[in-house]
Parts: structure tokens; C-alpha cells; sequence
């Protein structure tokens, strides 16, 4: 596992409604293996972590969710992006990419 | 907005259980494990596989749980469960706690409520702010104005939107005849645009307006919604029906709505009447009467004119004023505004001082309760050293434990407000059903939102006042030796101990104070009640006839004089009747000028002008101090005569003799008309025993008709219950006569103190509850002191110490103590009399404050005198082991 990178902190609720915005409505398993998808193995998830983000995104109005059947038929909660999440995916994704960007260039600056 | 959505979320949890949690895990899990399969793993290897990958669960459940719900709100569940134990381990102090809060919580709400309803609320109309009383000064005296004089005042001003005149006073003892048997009825005769100036409209049918009140208009009455709930059972077949009041009839048009009680607090009139009505309810016309000043007003200013500007546009108007009046001497003509936002404050007159003073007394007697409860939760503190040391010890921070002990006063709080709650409710009607039980007024004290606020915040006050100390105390303690003098208990005394001292001082000057304020008031009472009335009070009945304005009843009321004193005088039984009109507690009074050739009648004179029958000074018992009183030789031809009471003859006579001599009843002297001192009668307290004495004459109904307003007769020795005789008397002389209360007259003395019977009994209450309390107090400070010399009082006996010694060392404690209390009480004490100084009819007495210092010297050091001699009986071997 050596090399692989932790989620950096509150990283992960972006991820989340990213994938939502993307893959539609999803339960927890399909959001967190989607991640470690597009991840590809950079990155170490415990996949339960993703469950506090869920609650906590649910709570602030940005994703809802249902109760509906998972692919092997068990119950499962299936979340989806709100319009309010979206929004706020906007903003998020504009601020990361300025951050990004700023990172990017401090760093070039500094070698 | 999206902190309050979590916050709302939080808090109603969002259905979120850690089940549901649980089976999303479940879920995610098989789909996980199916993933691994799919890769070549066993069932078993798969499953463990998705587990490590997933991550601890119990972890997950944790953040869950943290996240899902508001952290400080489970610990404050936490902190209340755990309060909750402490109390029930406890019930004891949680019952003498929680009922020492619900009373002392409960008694400054009631109060509250009472004075918010006399002295805060504003009158239920639009914009009451905007509304003022307009008084007319005369020579720097209140004076009511006339109706020519208001309608000057109503056409020239322009500050006004609206000025209002009324009087309650002519229709106060109105009679409602044609609807069964005869009734009273209190009306209240006010200008048409009243209604429209409040800003007050009908519930049912309609108020009068400006139209209603022309000479030519059919005469209209409002009805109260309370009348009409008594009269009519509050059906809409009311409006329309003709009521006949005073003779006069007029239809009901509408009702007001429940909340409106009139312009004037605690009045409350039945019904509204417009003034144009006036001549036909009352024998003579006072609206072309410009002698007759009856009016008070009223206006509401218009937006943006303040109060001075108001008075200052007023001015030009007063030359026509004194045009108006053309009176001599000249007399001088000011207008004052007064806030009327909370309508024409009779009663913040009368009961707003007293009111205060219970608001003083009550809050008083709380933070006593709070400073006891403050040292009762020392003690527990203190019992719990080693509790609170272990909790310390464990990583419970020192916030977390002073919230808890916070937590805990907050809950005994709550308790004692929940029941203080319906206490309060009951007390405040209590009050005013006690204080309005003789007085005519009304008034309501529905419980409001303002008063649960109040109550909430007393209550929140309170736990500041009694938690806060010892949970700071708590802290402070150190855990090391908490830990280590377990077994003592009593580690982070001394801190302790002093404030406990502090407290019990505090408390003990408070209920010094406390104590001194309900014996001066006591004695103040006794004082009016044993002074000297002018009149025996005993033996006398007194029989009210409501004053009824009307020509009729003015006509038959002079035909009644004779035969209703000569009825009354036969009846078997008495020994002597008399009749007046205008006298002894009667509710109107009739005033006069009074001149001799010397002193004209001076500004600042108020002549009272008491018409009575022959027999009248012997029957209610005023002695004749000169001359001799009125008898039947004074016949309505024979020469004018008078009785002077003793302050108007000592005033205009000095020390001369005044029988012989003459006065007038004009502002000046006039010969013509002058009627002769034939005697000068003892100075009687007339309408209430703080009445001062003024100036008095009494002349025979013989000579100076006046409508008979009450009946006096005094038993023969032993004859009681004369009552129904002369009930039975009046019907006999005239059926149709409506007779008010018959009862003895020392009952109406008795009546006028209710407000000082009152403060007295309550003050007795409470400082009686303060007293004991402040006994629990010492006693609880003392034991502990005890408890915590329990070593040192071994090792002093087991050194040889007597046990005298040894109670006399704790009782040294004791006295200390209490003269602390005293000595600061002393200067509470002092500020209690000048307080109250205005209130009490009695000099400064410092006989009753030292037997007051006194009294609670004593019950401190007895209460102290317990625990004292507990410590001398310690067994030095069992307390050393």
C-alpha cells in the first residue's frame, strides 16, 4: 500500500458530489468504488468514511435520499444530488481550481 | 441558512438511527464482498477482504453519532438524567428546594402580574402611545371643565386628532329599572367621537359616533361585553332592546369588544352613553351649564406633535378660558399633558406605592430562598467532594462539572416554576379580588405571555443567583486531596465556609429588613385602626342609598326625609336614627366654599358640606365640642344655622368663641345669605381613616335640601341584627327606593383599610417565611462548621477541653454571626422606614426595629444553639479514630 496517498482533508464531500452529479442517484457502495475508480489506486479509502460525508451532506441539503434495492437485492440507501448541491458544487469546484492553480504556481515559483 | 438547516436537522435527527446505519453497512458490504468473489476469493476470504477495506465499523458508528445529533445536547440530556438521580437520591432537599422556589418565584410573578395590569398595560386600542390626558390647571390645581368650556377647547384646537370628554362620575350609582327587580348600573357618559378616537370598534352591532351624539338624536347606549354576557347571555337579540337607566331610556346599539375596559383602569363601566343624553338622565342640564365643571379629557396628538408643542399651540386659548369663567378673583389657567398610553391611572394612584412594596417584599423573600438553596447546594457540593474529585481525576473538565451542578439548579428551577405557575395565577387573583372586594373597581389580570416571560426569567435569575456560587466553588476544589481526604470529606472548606457565612449574613440582614418593614407596617396599621375616627364605630349600622342623579328621584328623595326619619327612629330597638346626605363614608362628596367677613375662602380650602337630620351627632357618636348640634327646632323657615367641625372653626375662629357668629358658603362673605354657628362638632376621618381633617360644616336637610344618600341608627345595648328591621323600614316607606348594603359601620372602616390590612398580612407572611428560612440557614452553616471542626473539637476535648468551653466557643461562632447580620440589617432596616415612610401612618418608631433586630438575634442564635451543642457532645474517641 506503501505509496498510496490519504484523502486530503475535506476533499472527499467534493468527491462525493461530484460522482453524484455525474453517475445520477448511487448507494454508498457505487459512490465509493467510483471514487477508487477514478482514483486509480492513488489513493487509500476506508470505504465506511464516506458514510459521515454522506450524513453530513444530506443535513446541509446538498444530496437526498431513498431507500431502493441494490444490485444483489438488499436494501440500500440510494443518494442523488440536489439543486442546492449542485450550486454548491459550482463554487467548490471554481475555489479547488483556484486553489489548485495557486498551489501549482507557488510551487513552480519556489523550485 | 444552511447552519440553521443542520442545526434543525440535528435536532430532530432526520429519522437517522444507527439500524438504518447498519443496514446500509450490511448492503455495502455484500456488494463489496460480491466484488472480491468475482475477483477469485473464497466466500469466507471475500468477506474478510470487504471488511478490512471498509474499515472499522465501531469507528464509523462513533463519527455517526457525533455527527447525526447535537453533542451538546446530548450531554445535556446527560447532565439532566444525571440531575434528575442526584434529586431523587435526595428527595428531601429536592421537595424543600422546589417548594421554596415555587413560592418565592411564585409570589414576585403574582405581583407582577398585579402590577403589570395597574401599572404597565396599555390600553387595548390603536396606538395608545398617541394618547393624553388633558388636564385644565386653575391656579395650579386640577380642575374638571364644563361642556361649553370643552367645546371651546375642541373647536380652536388643532394639535388634537380628536378631543374626548367623559365623566364616570354621574352614572356611577345608575339604576337599571324595567328588566326585573331595580339593579345598579355603573354608565359612563363620554362625547360622540370617543369610540372613533380610541380607535375602538364594535364586537357586535355598532358604537356611537359623532352623529349619535346631537340633541335631536335618538338616545343610544354601548354596552360592556361583560354587561352584556350578564344581562343578555351575550345574545345578538340585545342590540335593539331599550334599557332604562336613571329614568331615561336609550337603545343599545352594540357591544365592546371583551378587552376594553373604558379609558380609566379598574372603572370597567357597564355602558357608554353619548353626553348629548346627559339632561335626560340627570335632574338639571349641564351641557348650557358653564358653572358645572364635570369633564375630564382626553385626546389623541397628532403624528409628529409632541406633547410641549401641544401644550404651547394651547395657549392662546386660555385668555378665552378666563373670559369664559369671568370669575373674581382672577384666576390663572394652564393645561397639562399626561400620558394616557395606559389610560386615566386611578388606581397606579392608589395601589401602585403598595404595590411596589410587595414587589420589594417578594423579591426580598426570593433571594433569601436563593441564598439558603445557594448554601443548602454548598453542602451537597461539599458532600460530594470525593464524587467530584474522582470525576476531575477521570478528565472531566472543571466547566463540565460546574454546568452539571448549573444543570442541577436549573432543574430544581424548572420545578419549582411549574408549580409556581398556577400559584401565581391564583395569587394575583386573589390579590385583587381582595383588594376590589369593597372598592367598586374591576379589573382583570388574565395571565398573559409578558407574565410567563417574566416568570421564565426570574426563574433562569434565580438558578444564577443560587447555582452559580457553589458550582464555582466546586471546581475549585483540588483533586489530589480531594481524592486523598476522602474519607474527611471536606477538603476545599474554608472557601467554602466563608461564602456560606457570607450567604447566611446577607440573608440575615435581609430578614431583618424584611421583619422591620411588616412591623412598621403592622403598627401603622393598628394606629389607623385605634385612632380616634370622630365617630364610634361600634353599634352604628350605616345604610348606603346609591345616589341616583335624576329629577324624580331628587324629588322623591326630599319627600322621604321626614317620613323615612321618623320611621326609622320608631323602629323597636334603636335608640337613635339618623339621616344624611353626603356624609360619614359616603362615596360622593359635596364641597363648598367657606367665608367669614375676616377670610374669604382661601385657594387650597375644600369644604366639605354635610346635610343631616336632628339626632345625627348623637347616633354615629362625634362628639359636640361647643354649642350644640342640629335638632328639630332647625325647621326649613327658621334662621339659617351650621355646625362647624373643629379644624374649619379653629382656622377661621382662632381661639375665639365661633357660636354666634356667622359664615357664608360664597367664595366671599354676604350677609344675605349667612347662616349662624350654633355648635362645633368633634373632627371626623370621613371617607377613609388616612383622610386628613379639613374643613367641615354640617347643615340641616330642613334648610339646605339634598337628595338622603345613606341612613344611620344605633341599637339600644344589646340589640343586634337590626338589619332586616330597617331593610323592612325603607319598603314600608317607599317600595320603589333601591337600598344599597345595610351593615355596621366599623365593617366600612374595616373596608377602607383593606390595602393596608393587605400589606400588613403579607408583609407578616413573608417576613415569617424569611425568618424561617433564615433559621434553616444558620443552622445549616453551623452544623457544617461543626462537621468541619469535628477534629479539632476532639483533639480540644481529649486535651481536656470542657464541653461548656467547647459550646461556648461554637456559640461565640453564632453570635458573631448574628451580629454581623444584625449590625447590616440595621442599615436595611433604616432604608425599609425611609421607604416606606410615606406609606405609614405612624411616626418613625426605633422601639420596633430594635425589637425586631432583636427577635432575629435570637431565632439565629437558637437556631445555631443546636448544632453548637451537638459539637460539646462530641465523643473525642470516636471523632479522632
Amino acid at each position: 500500500m506503501g505509496n498510496r496517498a490519504e484523502i486530503p482533508y475535506g476533499t472527499l464531500d467534493l468527491m462525493v458530489l461530484k460522482t453524484l452529479d455525474t453517475l445520477g442517484s448511487q448507494h454508498g457502495y457505487g459512490i465509493a468504488r467510483r471514487i477508487e475508480q477514478l482514483a486509480q489506486s492513488s489513493m487509500e479509502l476506508n470505504q465506511g468514511t464516506i458514510y459521515p460525508a454522506l450524513l453530513r451532506l444530506e443535513q446541509r441539503g446538498w444530496i437526498a435520499s431513498v431507500w431502493g434495492a441494490s444490485e444483489n437485492n438488499r436494501k440500500a440507501r440510494f443518494y442523488s444530488i440536489t439543486r442546492a448541491g449542485r450550486k454548491q458544487l459550482a463554487a467548490e469546484t471554481e475555489n479547488w481550481s483556484r486553489t489548485v492553480a495557486m498551489m501549482a504556481r507557488l510551487l513552480e515559483n519556489q523550485a | 441558512m444552511t447552519f440553521v438547516r443542520v442545526l434543525l436537522s440535528r435536532i430532530f435527527g432526520k429519522g437517522r438511527t444507527h439500524a438504518e446505519l447498519d443496514t446500509e453497512i450490511a448492503a455495502h458490504l455484500s456488494l463489496l464482498a460480491a466484488d472480491y468473489e468475482r475477483r477469485g476469493l473464497s466466500p469466507a476470504e471475500a468477506l474478510a477482504a470487504a471488511r478490512r477495506h471498509f474499515g472499522p465499523v465501531a469507528q464509523l458508528h462513533e463519527t455517526y453519532r457525533d455527527q447525526r445529533r447535537l453533542p451538546i445536547l446530548d450531554s445535556l440530556t446527560q447532565d439532566l438524567t444525571y440531575s434528575l438521580r442526584q434529586l431523587r437520591r435526595n428527595p428531601g432537599f429536592a421537595v424543600a428546594a422546589v417548594l421554596t422556589l415555587a413560592l418565592g418565584i411564585g409570589a414576585n410573578a403574582a405581583i407582577f402580574q398585579v402590577l403589570d395590569a395597574v401599572v404597565f398595560r396599555s390600553l387595548p386600542v390603536r396606538d395608545p402611545a398617541s394618547l393624553v390626558q388633558v388636564q385644565l390647571l386653575e391656579n395650579s390645581l386640577p380642575v374638571h371643565v364644563s361642556y361649553p368650556l370643552y367645546r371651546q377647547l375642541a373647536a380652536g384646537q388643532q394639535v388634537f386628532d380628536g378631543l374626548v370628554a367623559l365623566s364616570d362620575f354621574p352614572l356611577r350609582q345608575a339604576v337599571l329599572r324595567g328588566r326585573g327587580s331595580f339593579r345598579p348600573v355603573r354608565g359612563s357618559i363620554v362625547t360622540g367621537n370617543y369610540f372613533r378616537v380610541l380607535g375602538v370598534s364594535a364586537r357586535a352591532g355598532r358604537v356611537f359616533t359623532e352623529a349619535d351624539d346631537r340633541p335631536a338624536a335618538p338616545p343610544v347606549i354601548v354596552l360592556s361585553d361583560a354587561f352584556w354576557n350578564r344581562e343578555f347571555g351575550r345574545s345578538p337579540s340585545a342590540i335593539g332592546q331599550v334599557l332604562e337607566i336613571n329614568g331615561a331610556s336609550g337603545t343599545v346599539i352594540g357591544v365592546t369588544p371583551p378587552e376594553f375596559f373604558g379609558e380609566t383602569v379598574g372603572a370597567v363601566p357597564d355602558v357608554w352613553l353619548p353626553i348629548s343624553f346627559q339632561p335626560q338622565f340627570m335632574p338639571a342640564d349641564w351641557l348650557n351649564a358653564p358653572s358645572h365643571s364635570w369633564l375630564t379629557m382626553m385626546g389623541r396628538l397628532r403624528p409628529g406633535i409632541s406633547a410641549r408643542q401641544a401644550v404651547s399651540a394651547l395657549d392662546p386659548l386660555y385668555g378665552r378660558l378666563e373670559a369664559l369663567t369671568a370669575q373674581s378673583p382672577k384666576r390663572e389657567y394652564r393645561v397639562q399633558l399626561q400620558s394616557a398610553s395606559r389610560g386615566i391611572d386611578v388606581l397606579e394612584q392608589r395601589f401602585g406605592r403598595p404595590l411596589w412594596v410587595l414587589a420589594g417584599i417578594t423579591g426580598l423573600v426570593l433571594l433569601i430562598a436563593c441564598s439558603n438553596l445557594a448554601n443548602l447546594m454548598l453542602g451537597r457540593a461539599a458532600a460530594r467532594t470525593q464524587e467530584i474529585g474522582v470525576r476531575l481525576a477521570i478528565g472531566a473538565g472543571r466547566l463540565r462539572i460546574a454546568r452539571q451542578l448549573l444543570t442541577e439548579g436549573l432543574v430544581l428551577s424548572i420545578m419549582g416554576a411549574a408549580i409556581a405557575l398556577p400559584l401565581a395565577a391564583s395569587g394575583a387573583r386573589w390579590l385583587v379580588a381582595w383588594a376590589s372586594a369593597t372598592a367598586g373597581w374591576r379589573l382583570s389580570v388574565a395571565l398573559e405571555w409578558r407574565h410567563l416571560a417574566y416568570l421564565a426569567s426570574i426563574a433562569v435569575t434565580s438558578t444564577c443567583l443560587f447555582a452559580l456560587a457553589p458550582a464555582w466553588a466546586a471546581t475549585r476544589i483540588d483533586v489530589q486531596s480531594a481524592l486523598q481526604s476522602a474519607h474527611r470529606g471536606l477538603s476545599g472548606g474554608r472557601f467554602r465556609n466563608r461564602l456560606g457565612r457570607c450567604l447566611i449574613v446577607g440573608q440575615l440582614s435581609v430578614s431583618l429588613t424584611l421583619l422591620s418593614a411588616a412591623a412598621l407596617l403592622a403598627h401603622s396599621l393598628w394606629n389607623l385602626r385605634h385612632q380616634d375616627f370622630g365617630y364610634e364605630t361600634s353599634g352604628v349600622l350605616m345604610a348606603d342609598i346609591p345616589l341616583e342623579f335624576t329629577k324624580a328621584m331628587m324629588k322623591q328623595r326630599t319627600a322621604l326625609r321626614e317620613p323615612l326619619y321618623l320611621r326609622m327612629n320608631a323602629i323597636p330597638g334603636v335608640r337613635s336614627a339618623a339621616i344624611s346626605a353626603f356624609g360619614v363614608l359616603d362615596s360622593v362628596v359635596h364641597t363648598c366654599s367657606l367665608s367669614i367677613p375676616e377670610r374669604p375662602a382661601q385657594a387650597g380650602d375644600l369644604t366639605r358640606r354635610v346635610h343631616i337630620s336632628p339626632r345625627y351627632f348623637e347616633t354615629i357618636g362625634t362628639s359636640i365640642l361647643a354649642g350644640r348640634g342640629i335638632t328639630e327646632t332647625d325647621r326649613a323657615g327658621s334662621p339659617g344655622v351650621v355646625v362647624l367641625g373643629q379644624t374649619a372653626a379653629r382656622t377661621l375662629f382662632g381661639d375665639a368663641n365661633p357660636i354666634g357668629r356667622f359664615v357664608s358658603t360664597a367664595r366671599s362673605f354676604e350677609a344675605k345669605d349667612a347662616l349662624q354657628v350654633v355648635g362645633v362638632a368633634a373632627d371626623v376621618r370621613f371617607s377613609s381613616p388616612r383622610d386628613p381633617f379639613g374643613f367641615v360644616i354640617y347643615v340641616p336637610l330642613t334648610q339646605d335640601p339634598a337628595p338622603v344618600t345613606a341612613v344611620f341608627v344605633r341599637a339600644a345595648s344589646g340589640r343586634a341584627h337590626l338589619a332586616p328591621a330597617v331593610r323592612a323600614a325603607f319598603h314600608e316607606v317607599d317600595p320603589t327606593l333601591l337600598v344599597g348594603a345595610i351593615h355596621p359601620l366599623a365593617e366600612s372602616v374595616e373596608a377602607q383599610l383593606g390595602n393596608e390590612k393587605l400589606l400588613a398580612l403579607l408583609s407578616a407572611c413573608f417576613g415569617v417565611l424569611a425568618l424561617a428560612l433564615t433559621a434553616v440557614g444558620v443552622y445549616g452553616v453551623i452544623a457544617y462548621a461543626v462537621q468541619r471542626r469535628t477534629q479539632e473539637i476532639g483533639i480540644r476535648l481529649a486535651l481536656g477541653a470542657e464541653r461548656g468551653a467547647v459550646s461556648r466557643m461554637m456559640m461565640w461562632d453564632v453570635a458573631v454571626l448574628a451580629a454581623e447580620g444584625t449590625l447590616l440589617g440595621a442599615a436595611g432596616a433604616i432604608a425599609a422606614t425611609r421607604a416606606l415612610r410615606t406609606m405609614l401612618f405612624a411616626p418613625a418608631n426605633y422601639a420596633l426595629l430594635i425589637a425586631a433586630a432583636a427577635l432575629l438575634f435570637l431565632i439565629a442564635a437558637a437556631a445555631g444553639y443546636l448544632p453548637a451543642r451537638r459539637a460539646a457532645r462530641l465523643d473525642p474517641v470516636q471523632t479522632l479514630r
